[in-house]
């Protein structure tokens, strides 16, 4: 499985779910609650991040999403992934 | 629920099985929104601690983790395409003439009360069950990826009962609301028992029983 390109920063995540619901009212279904104590949200394989910026647009925590390789703080989201076709990806 | 865990435990629980238990408990939990949706409408403003209120909102938030859970291994594991699907599947189909919907009504119906005796019904009745069933199922299934759900939901589980077990010490003073907490809370476990009895028969696909079932609620 490829590593997902985004992930949490759980140091400034308020853990709204924005993310979550966004992300399962498109059917990717990448954000998922952790079977940990804490339940954290973690961002998994599905993930198709650069193709969908989804979570990027809805997250209010500013710094709370990081690219994965660049650890870059992708909210709030800067002006290369703002665009409408990626925002709302079509899904086959 | 003891015989589905034993055969979780001697690993005779099949992919479908797991399917249909999960997908019975998450649509149990998607309708607690229902349920504190309507309890959340009974809440008068400075009627209690702000902690009871924040306690309560902590408790909505928990149950929704636990619904995320179920519909999250579902989708993983593919048994479902979607959430939609699932809520289409027979499997996670709500239905209204079925135990799961006359327990929810009954804890709908709990939004008649004060929020303290209902608190009290559901936290120290159902939820007493369900902490010890799901600590069994977190002993018992060989599935990794299973035993950690369970197991991550006790936590939730067991601060649910010690809030119902705060509430009942702090705010059920009069020897009325004590006498209506119990039977309430009597009534919420003998019905949770009935959903619980139905989803073990649905998981492993036992027959219903038919006919009226009657059981004490050692109310009386």
């Amino acid at each position: 499985m490829d590593m997902p390109g985004l992930k949490i920063d759980h140091e400034r995540c308020t853990e709204c779910r924005m993310c979550y619901v966004v992300c399962r009212e498109i059917n990717i279904n990448a954000v998922v609650v952790s079977s940990t104590a804490r339940h954290f949200l973690e961002i998994d394989e599905r993930c198709i991040y650069p193709k969908c910026t989804v979570c990027l647009m809805y997250c209010p925590a500013e710094g709370s999403i990081v690219e994965t390789v660049s650890g870059k703080s992708m909210v709030p989201p800067p002006a290369e992934v703002w665009t409408e076709n990626r925002r709302w990806p079509r899904i086959p | 629920m003891n015989v589905v865990a034993t055969a979780a435990r001697e690993g005779k629980l099949t992919g479908d099985q797991c399917f249909r238990l999960l997908a019975r408990l998450w649509t149990l939990k998607r309708m607690m929104y229902y349920v504190y949706g309507g309890w959340a409408q009974g809440i008068n403003l400075n009627e209690y601690p702000p902690t009871v209120a924040y306690l309560f909102g902590r408790q909505t938030y928990d149950e929704s983790t636990h619904e995320m859970q179920f519909c999250d291994e579902i989708l993983k594991r593919r048994w479902a395409r979607t959430q939609r699907q699932l809520f289409d599947h027979p499997y996670g189909r709500f239905g209204t003439a079925t135990r799961t919907g006359a327990y929810v009504f009954c804890l709908r119906a709990l939004a008649n009360y004060p929020h303290n005796i209902r608190i009290a019904a559901l936290n120290l009745g159902p939820k007493v069950i369900e902490l010890v069933w799901t600590e069994s199922f977190a002993n018992s299934l060989r599935d990794e990826g299973l035993r950690a759900l369970f197991s991550s939901q006790q936590p939730e589980t067991l601060s649910h009962v010690l809030m119902g077990k705060l509430q009942a010490e702090r705010f059920l003073q009069k020897s009325i609301d004590i006498e209506l907490a119990r039977r309430l809370s009597a009534e919420t476990r003998r019905d949770y028992l009935f959903f619980l009895e139905e989803t073990a028969r649905f998981v492993l696909g036992l027959e219903e029983e038919k006919g009226e079932v009657t059981v004490s609620a050692d109310i009386d």
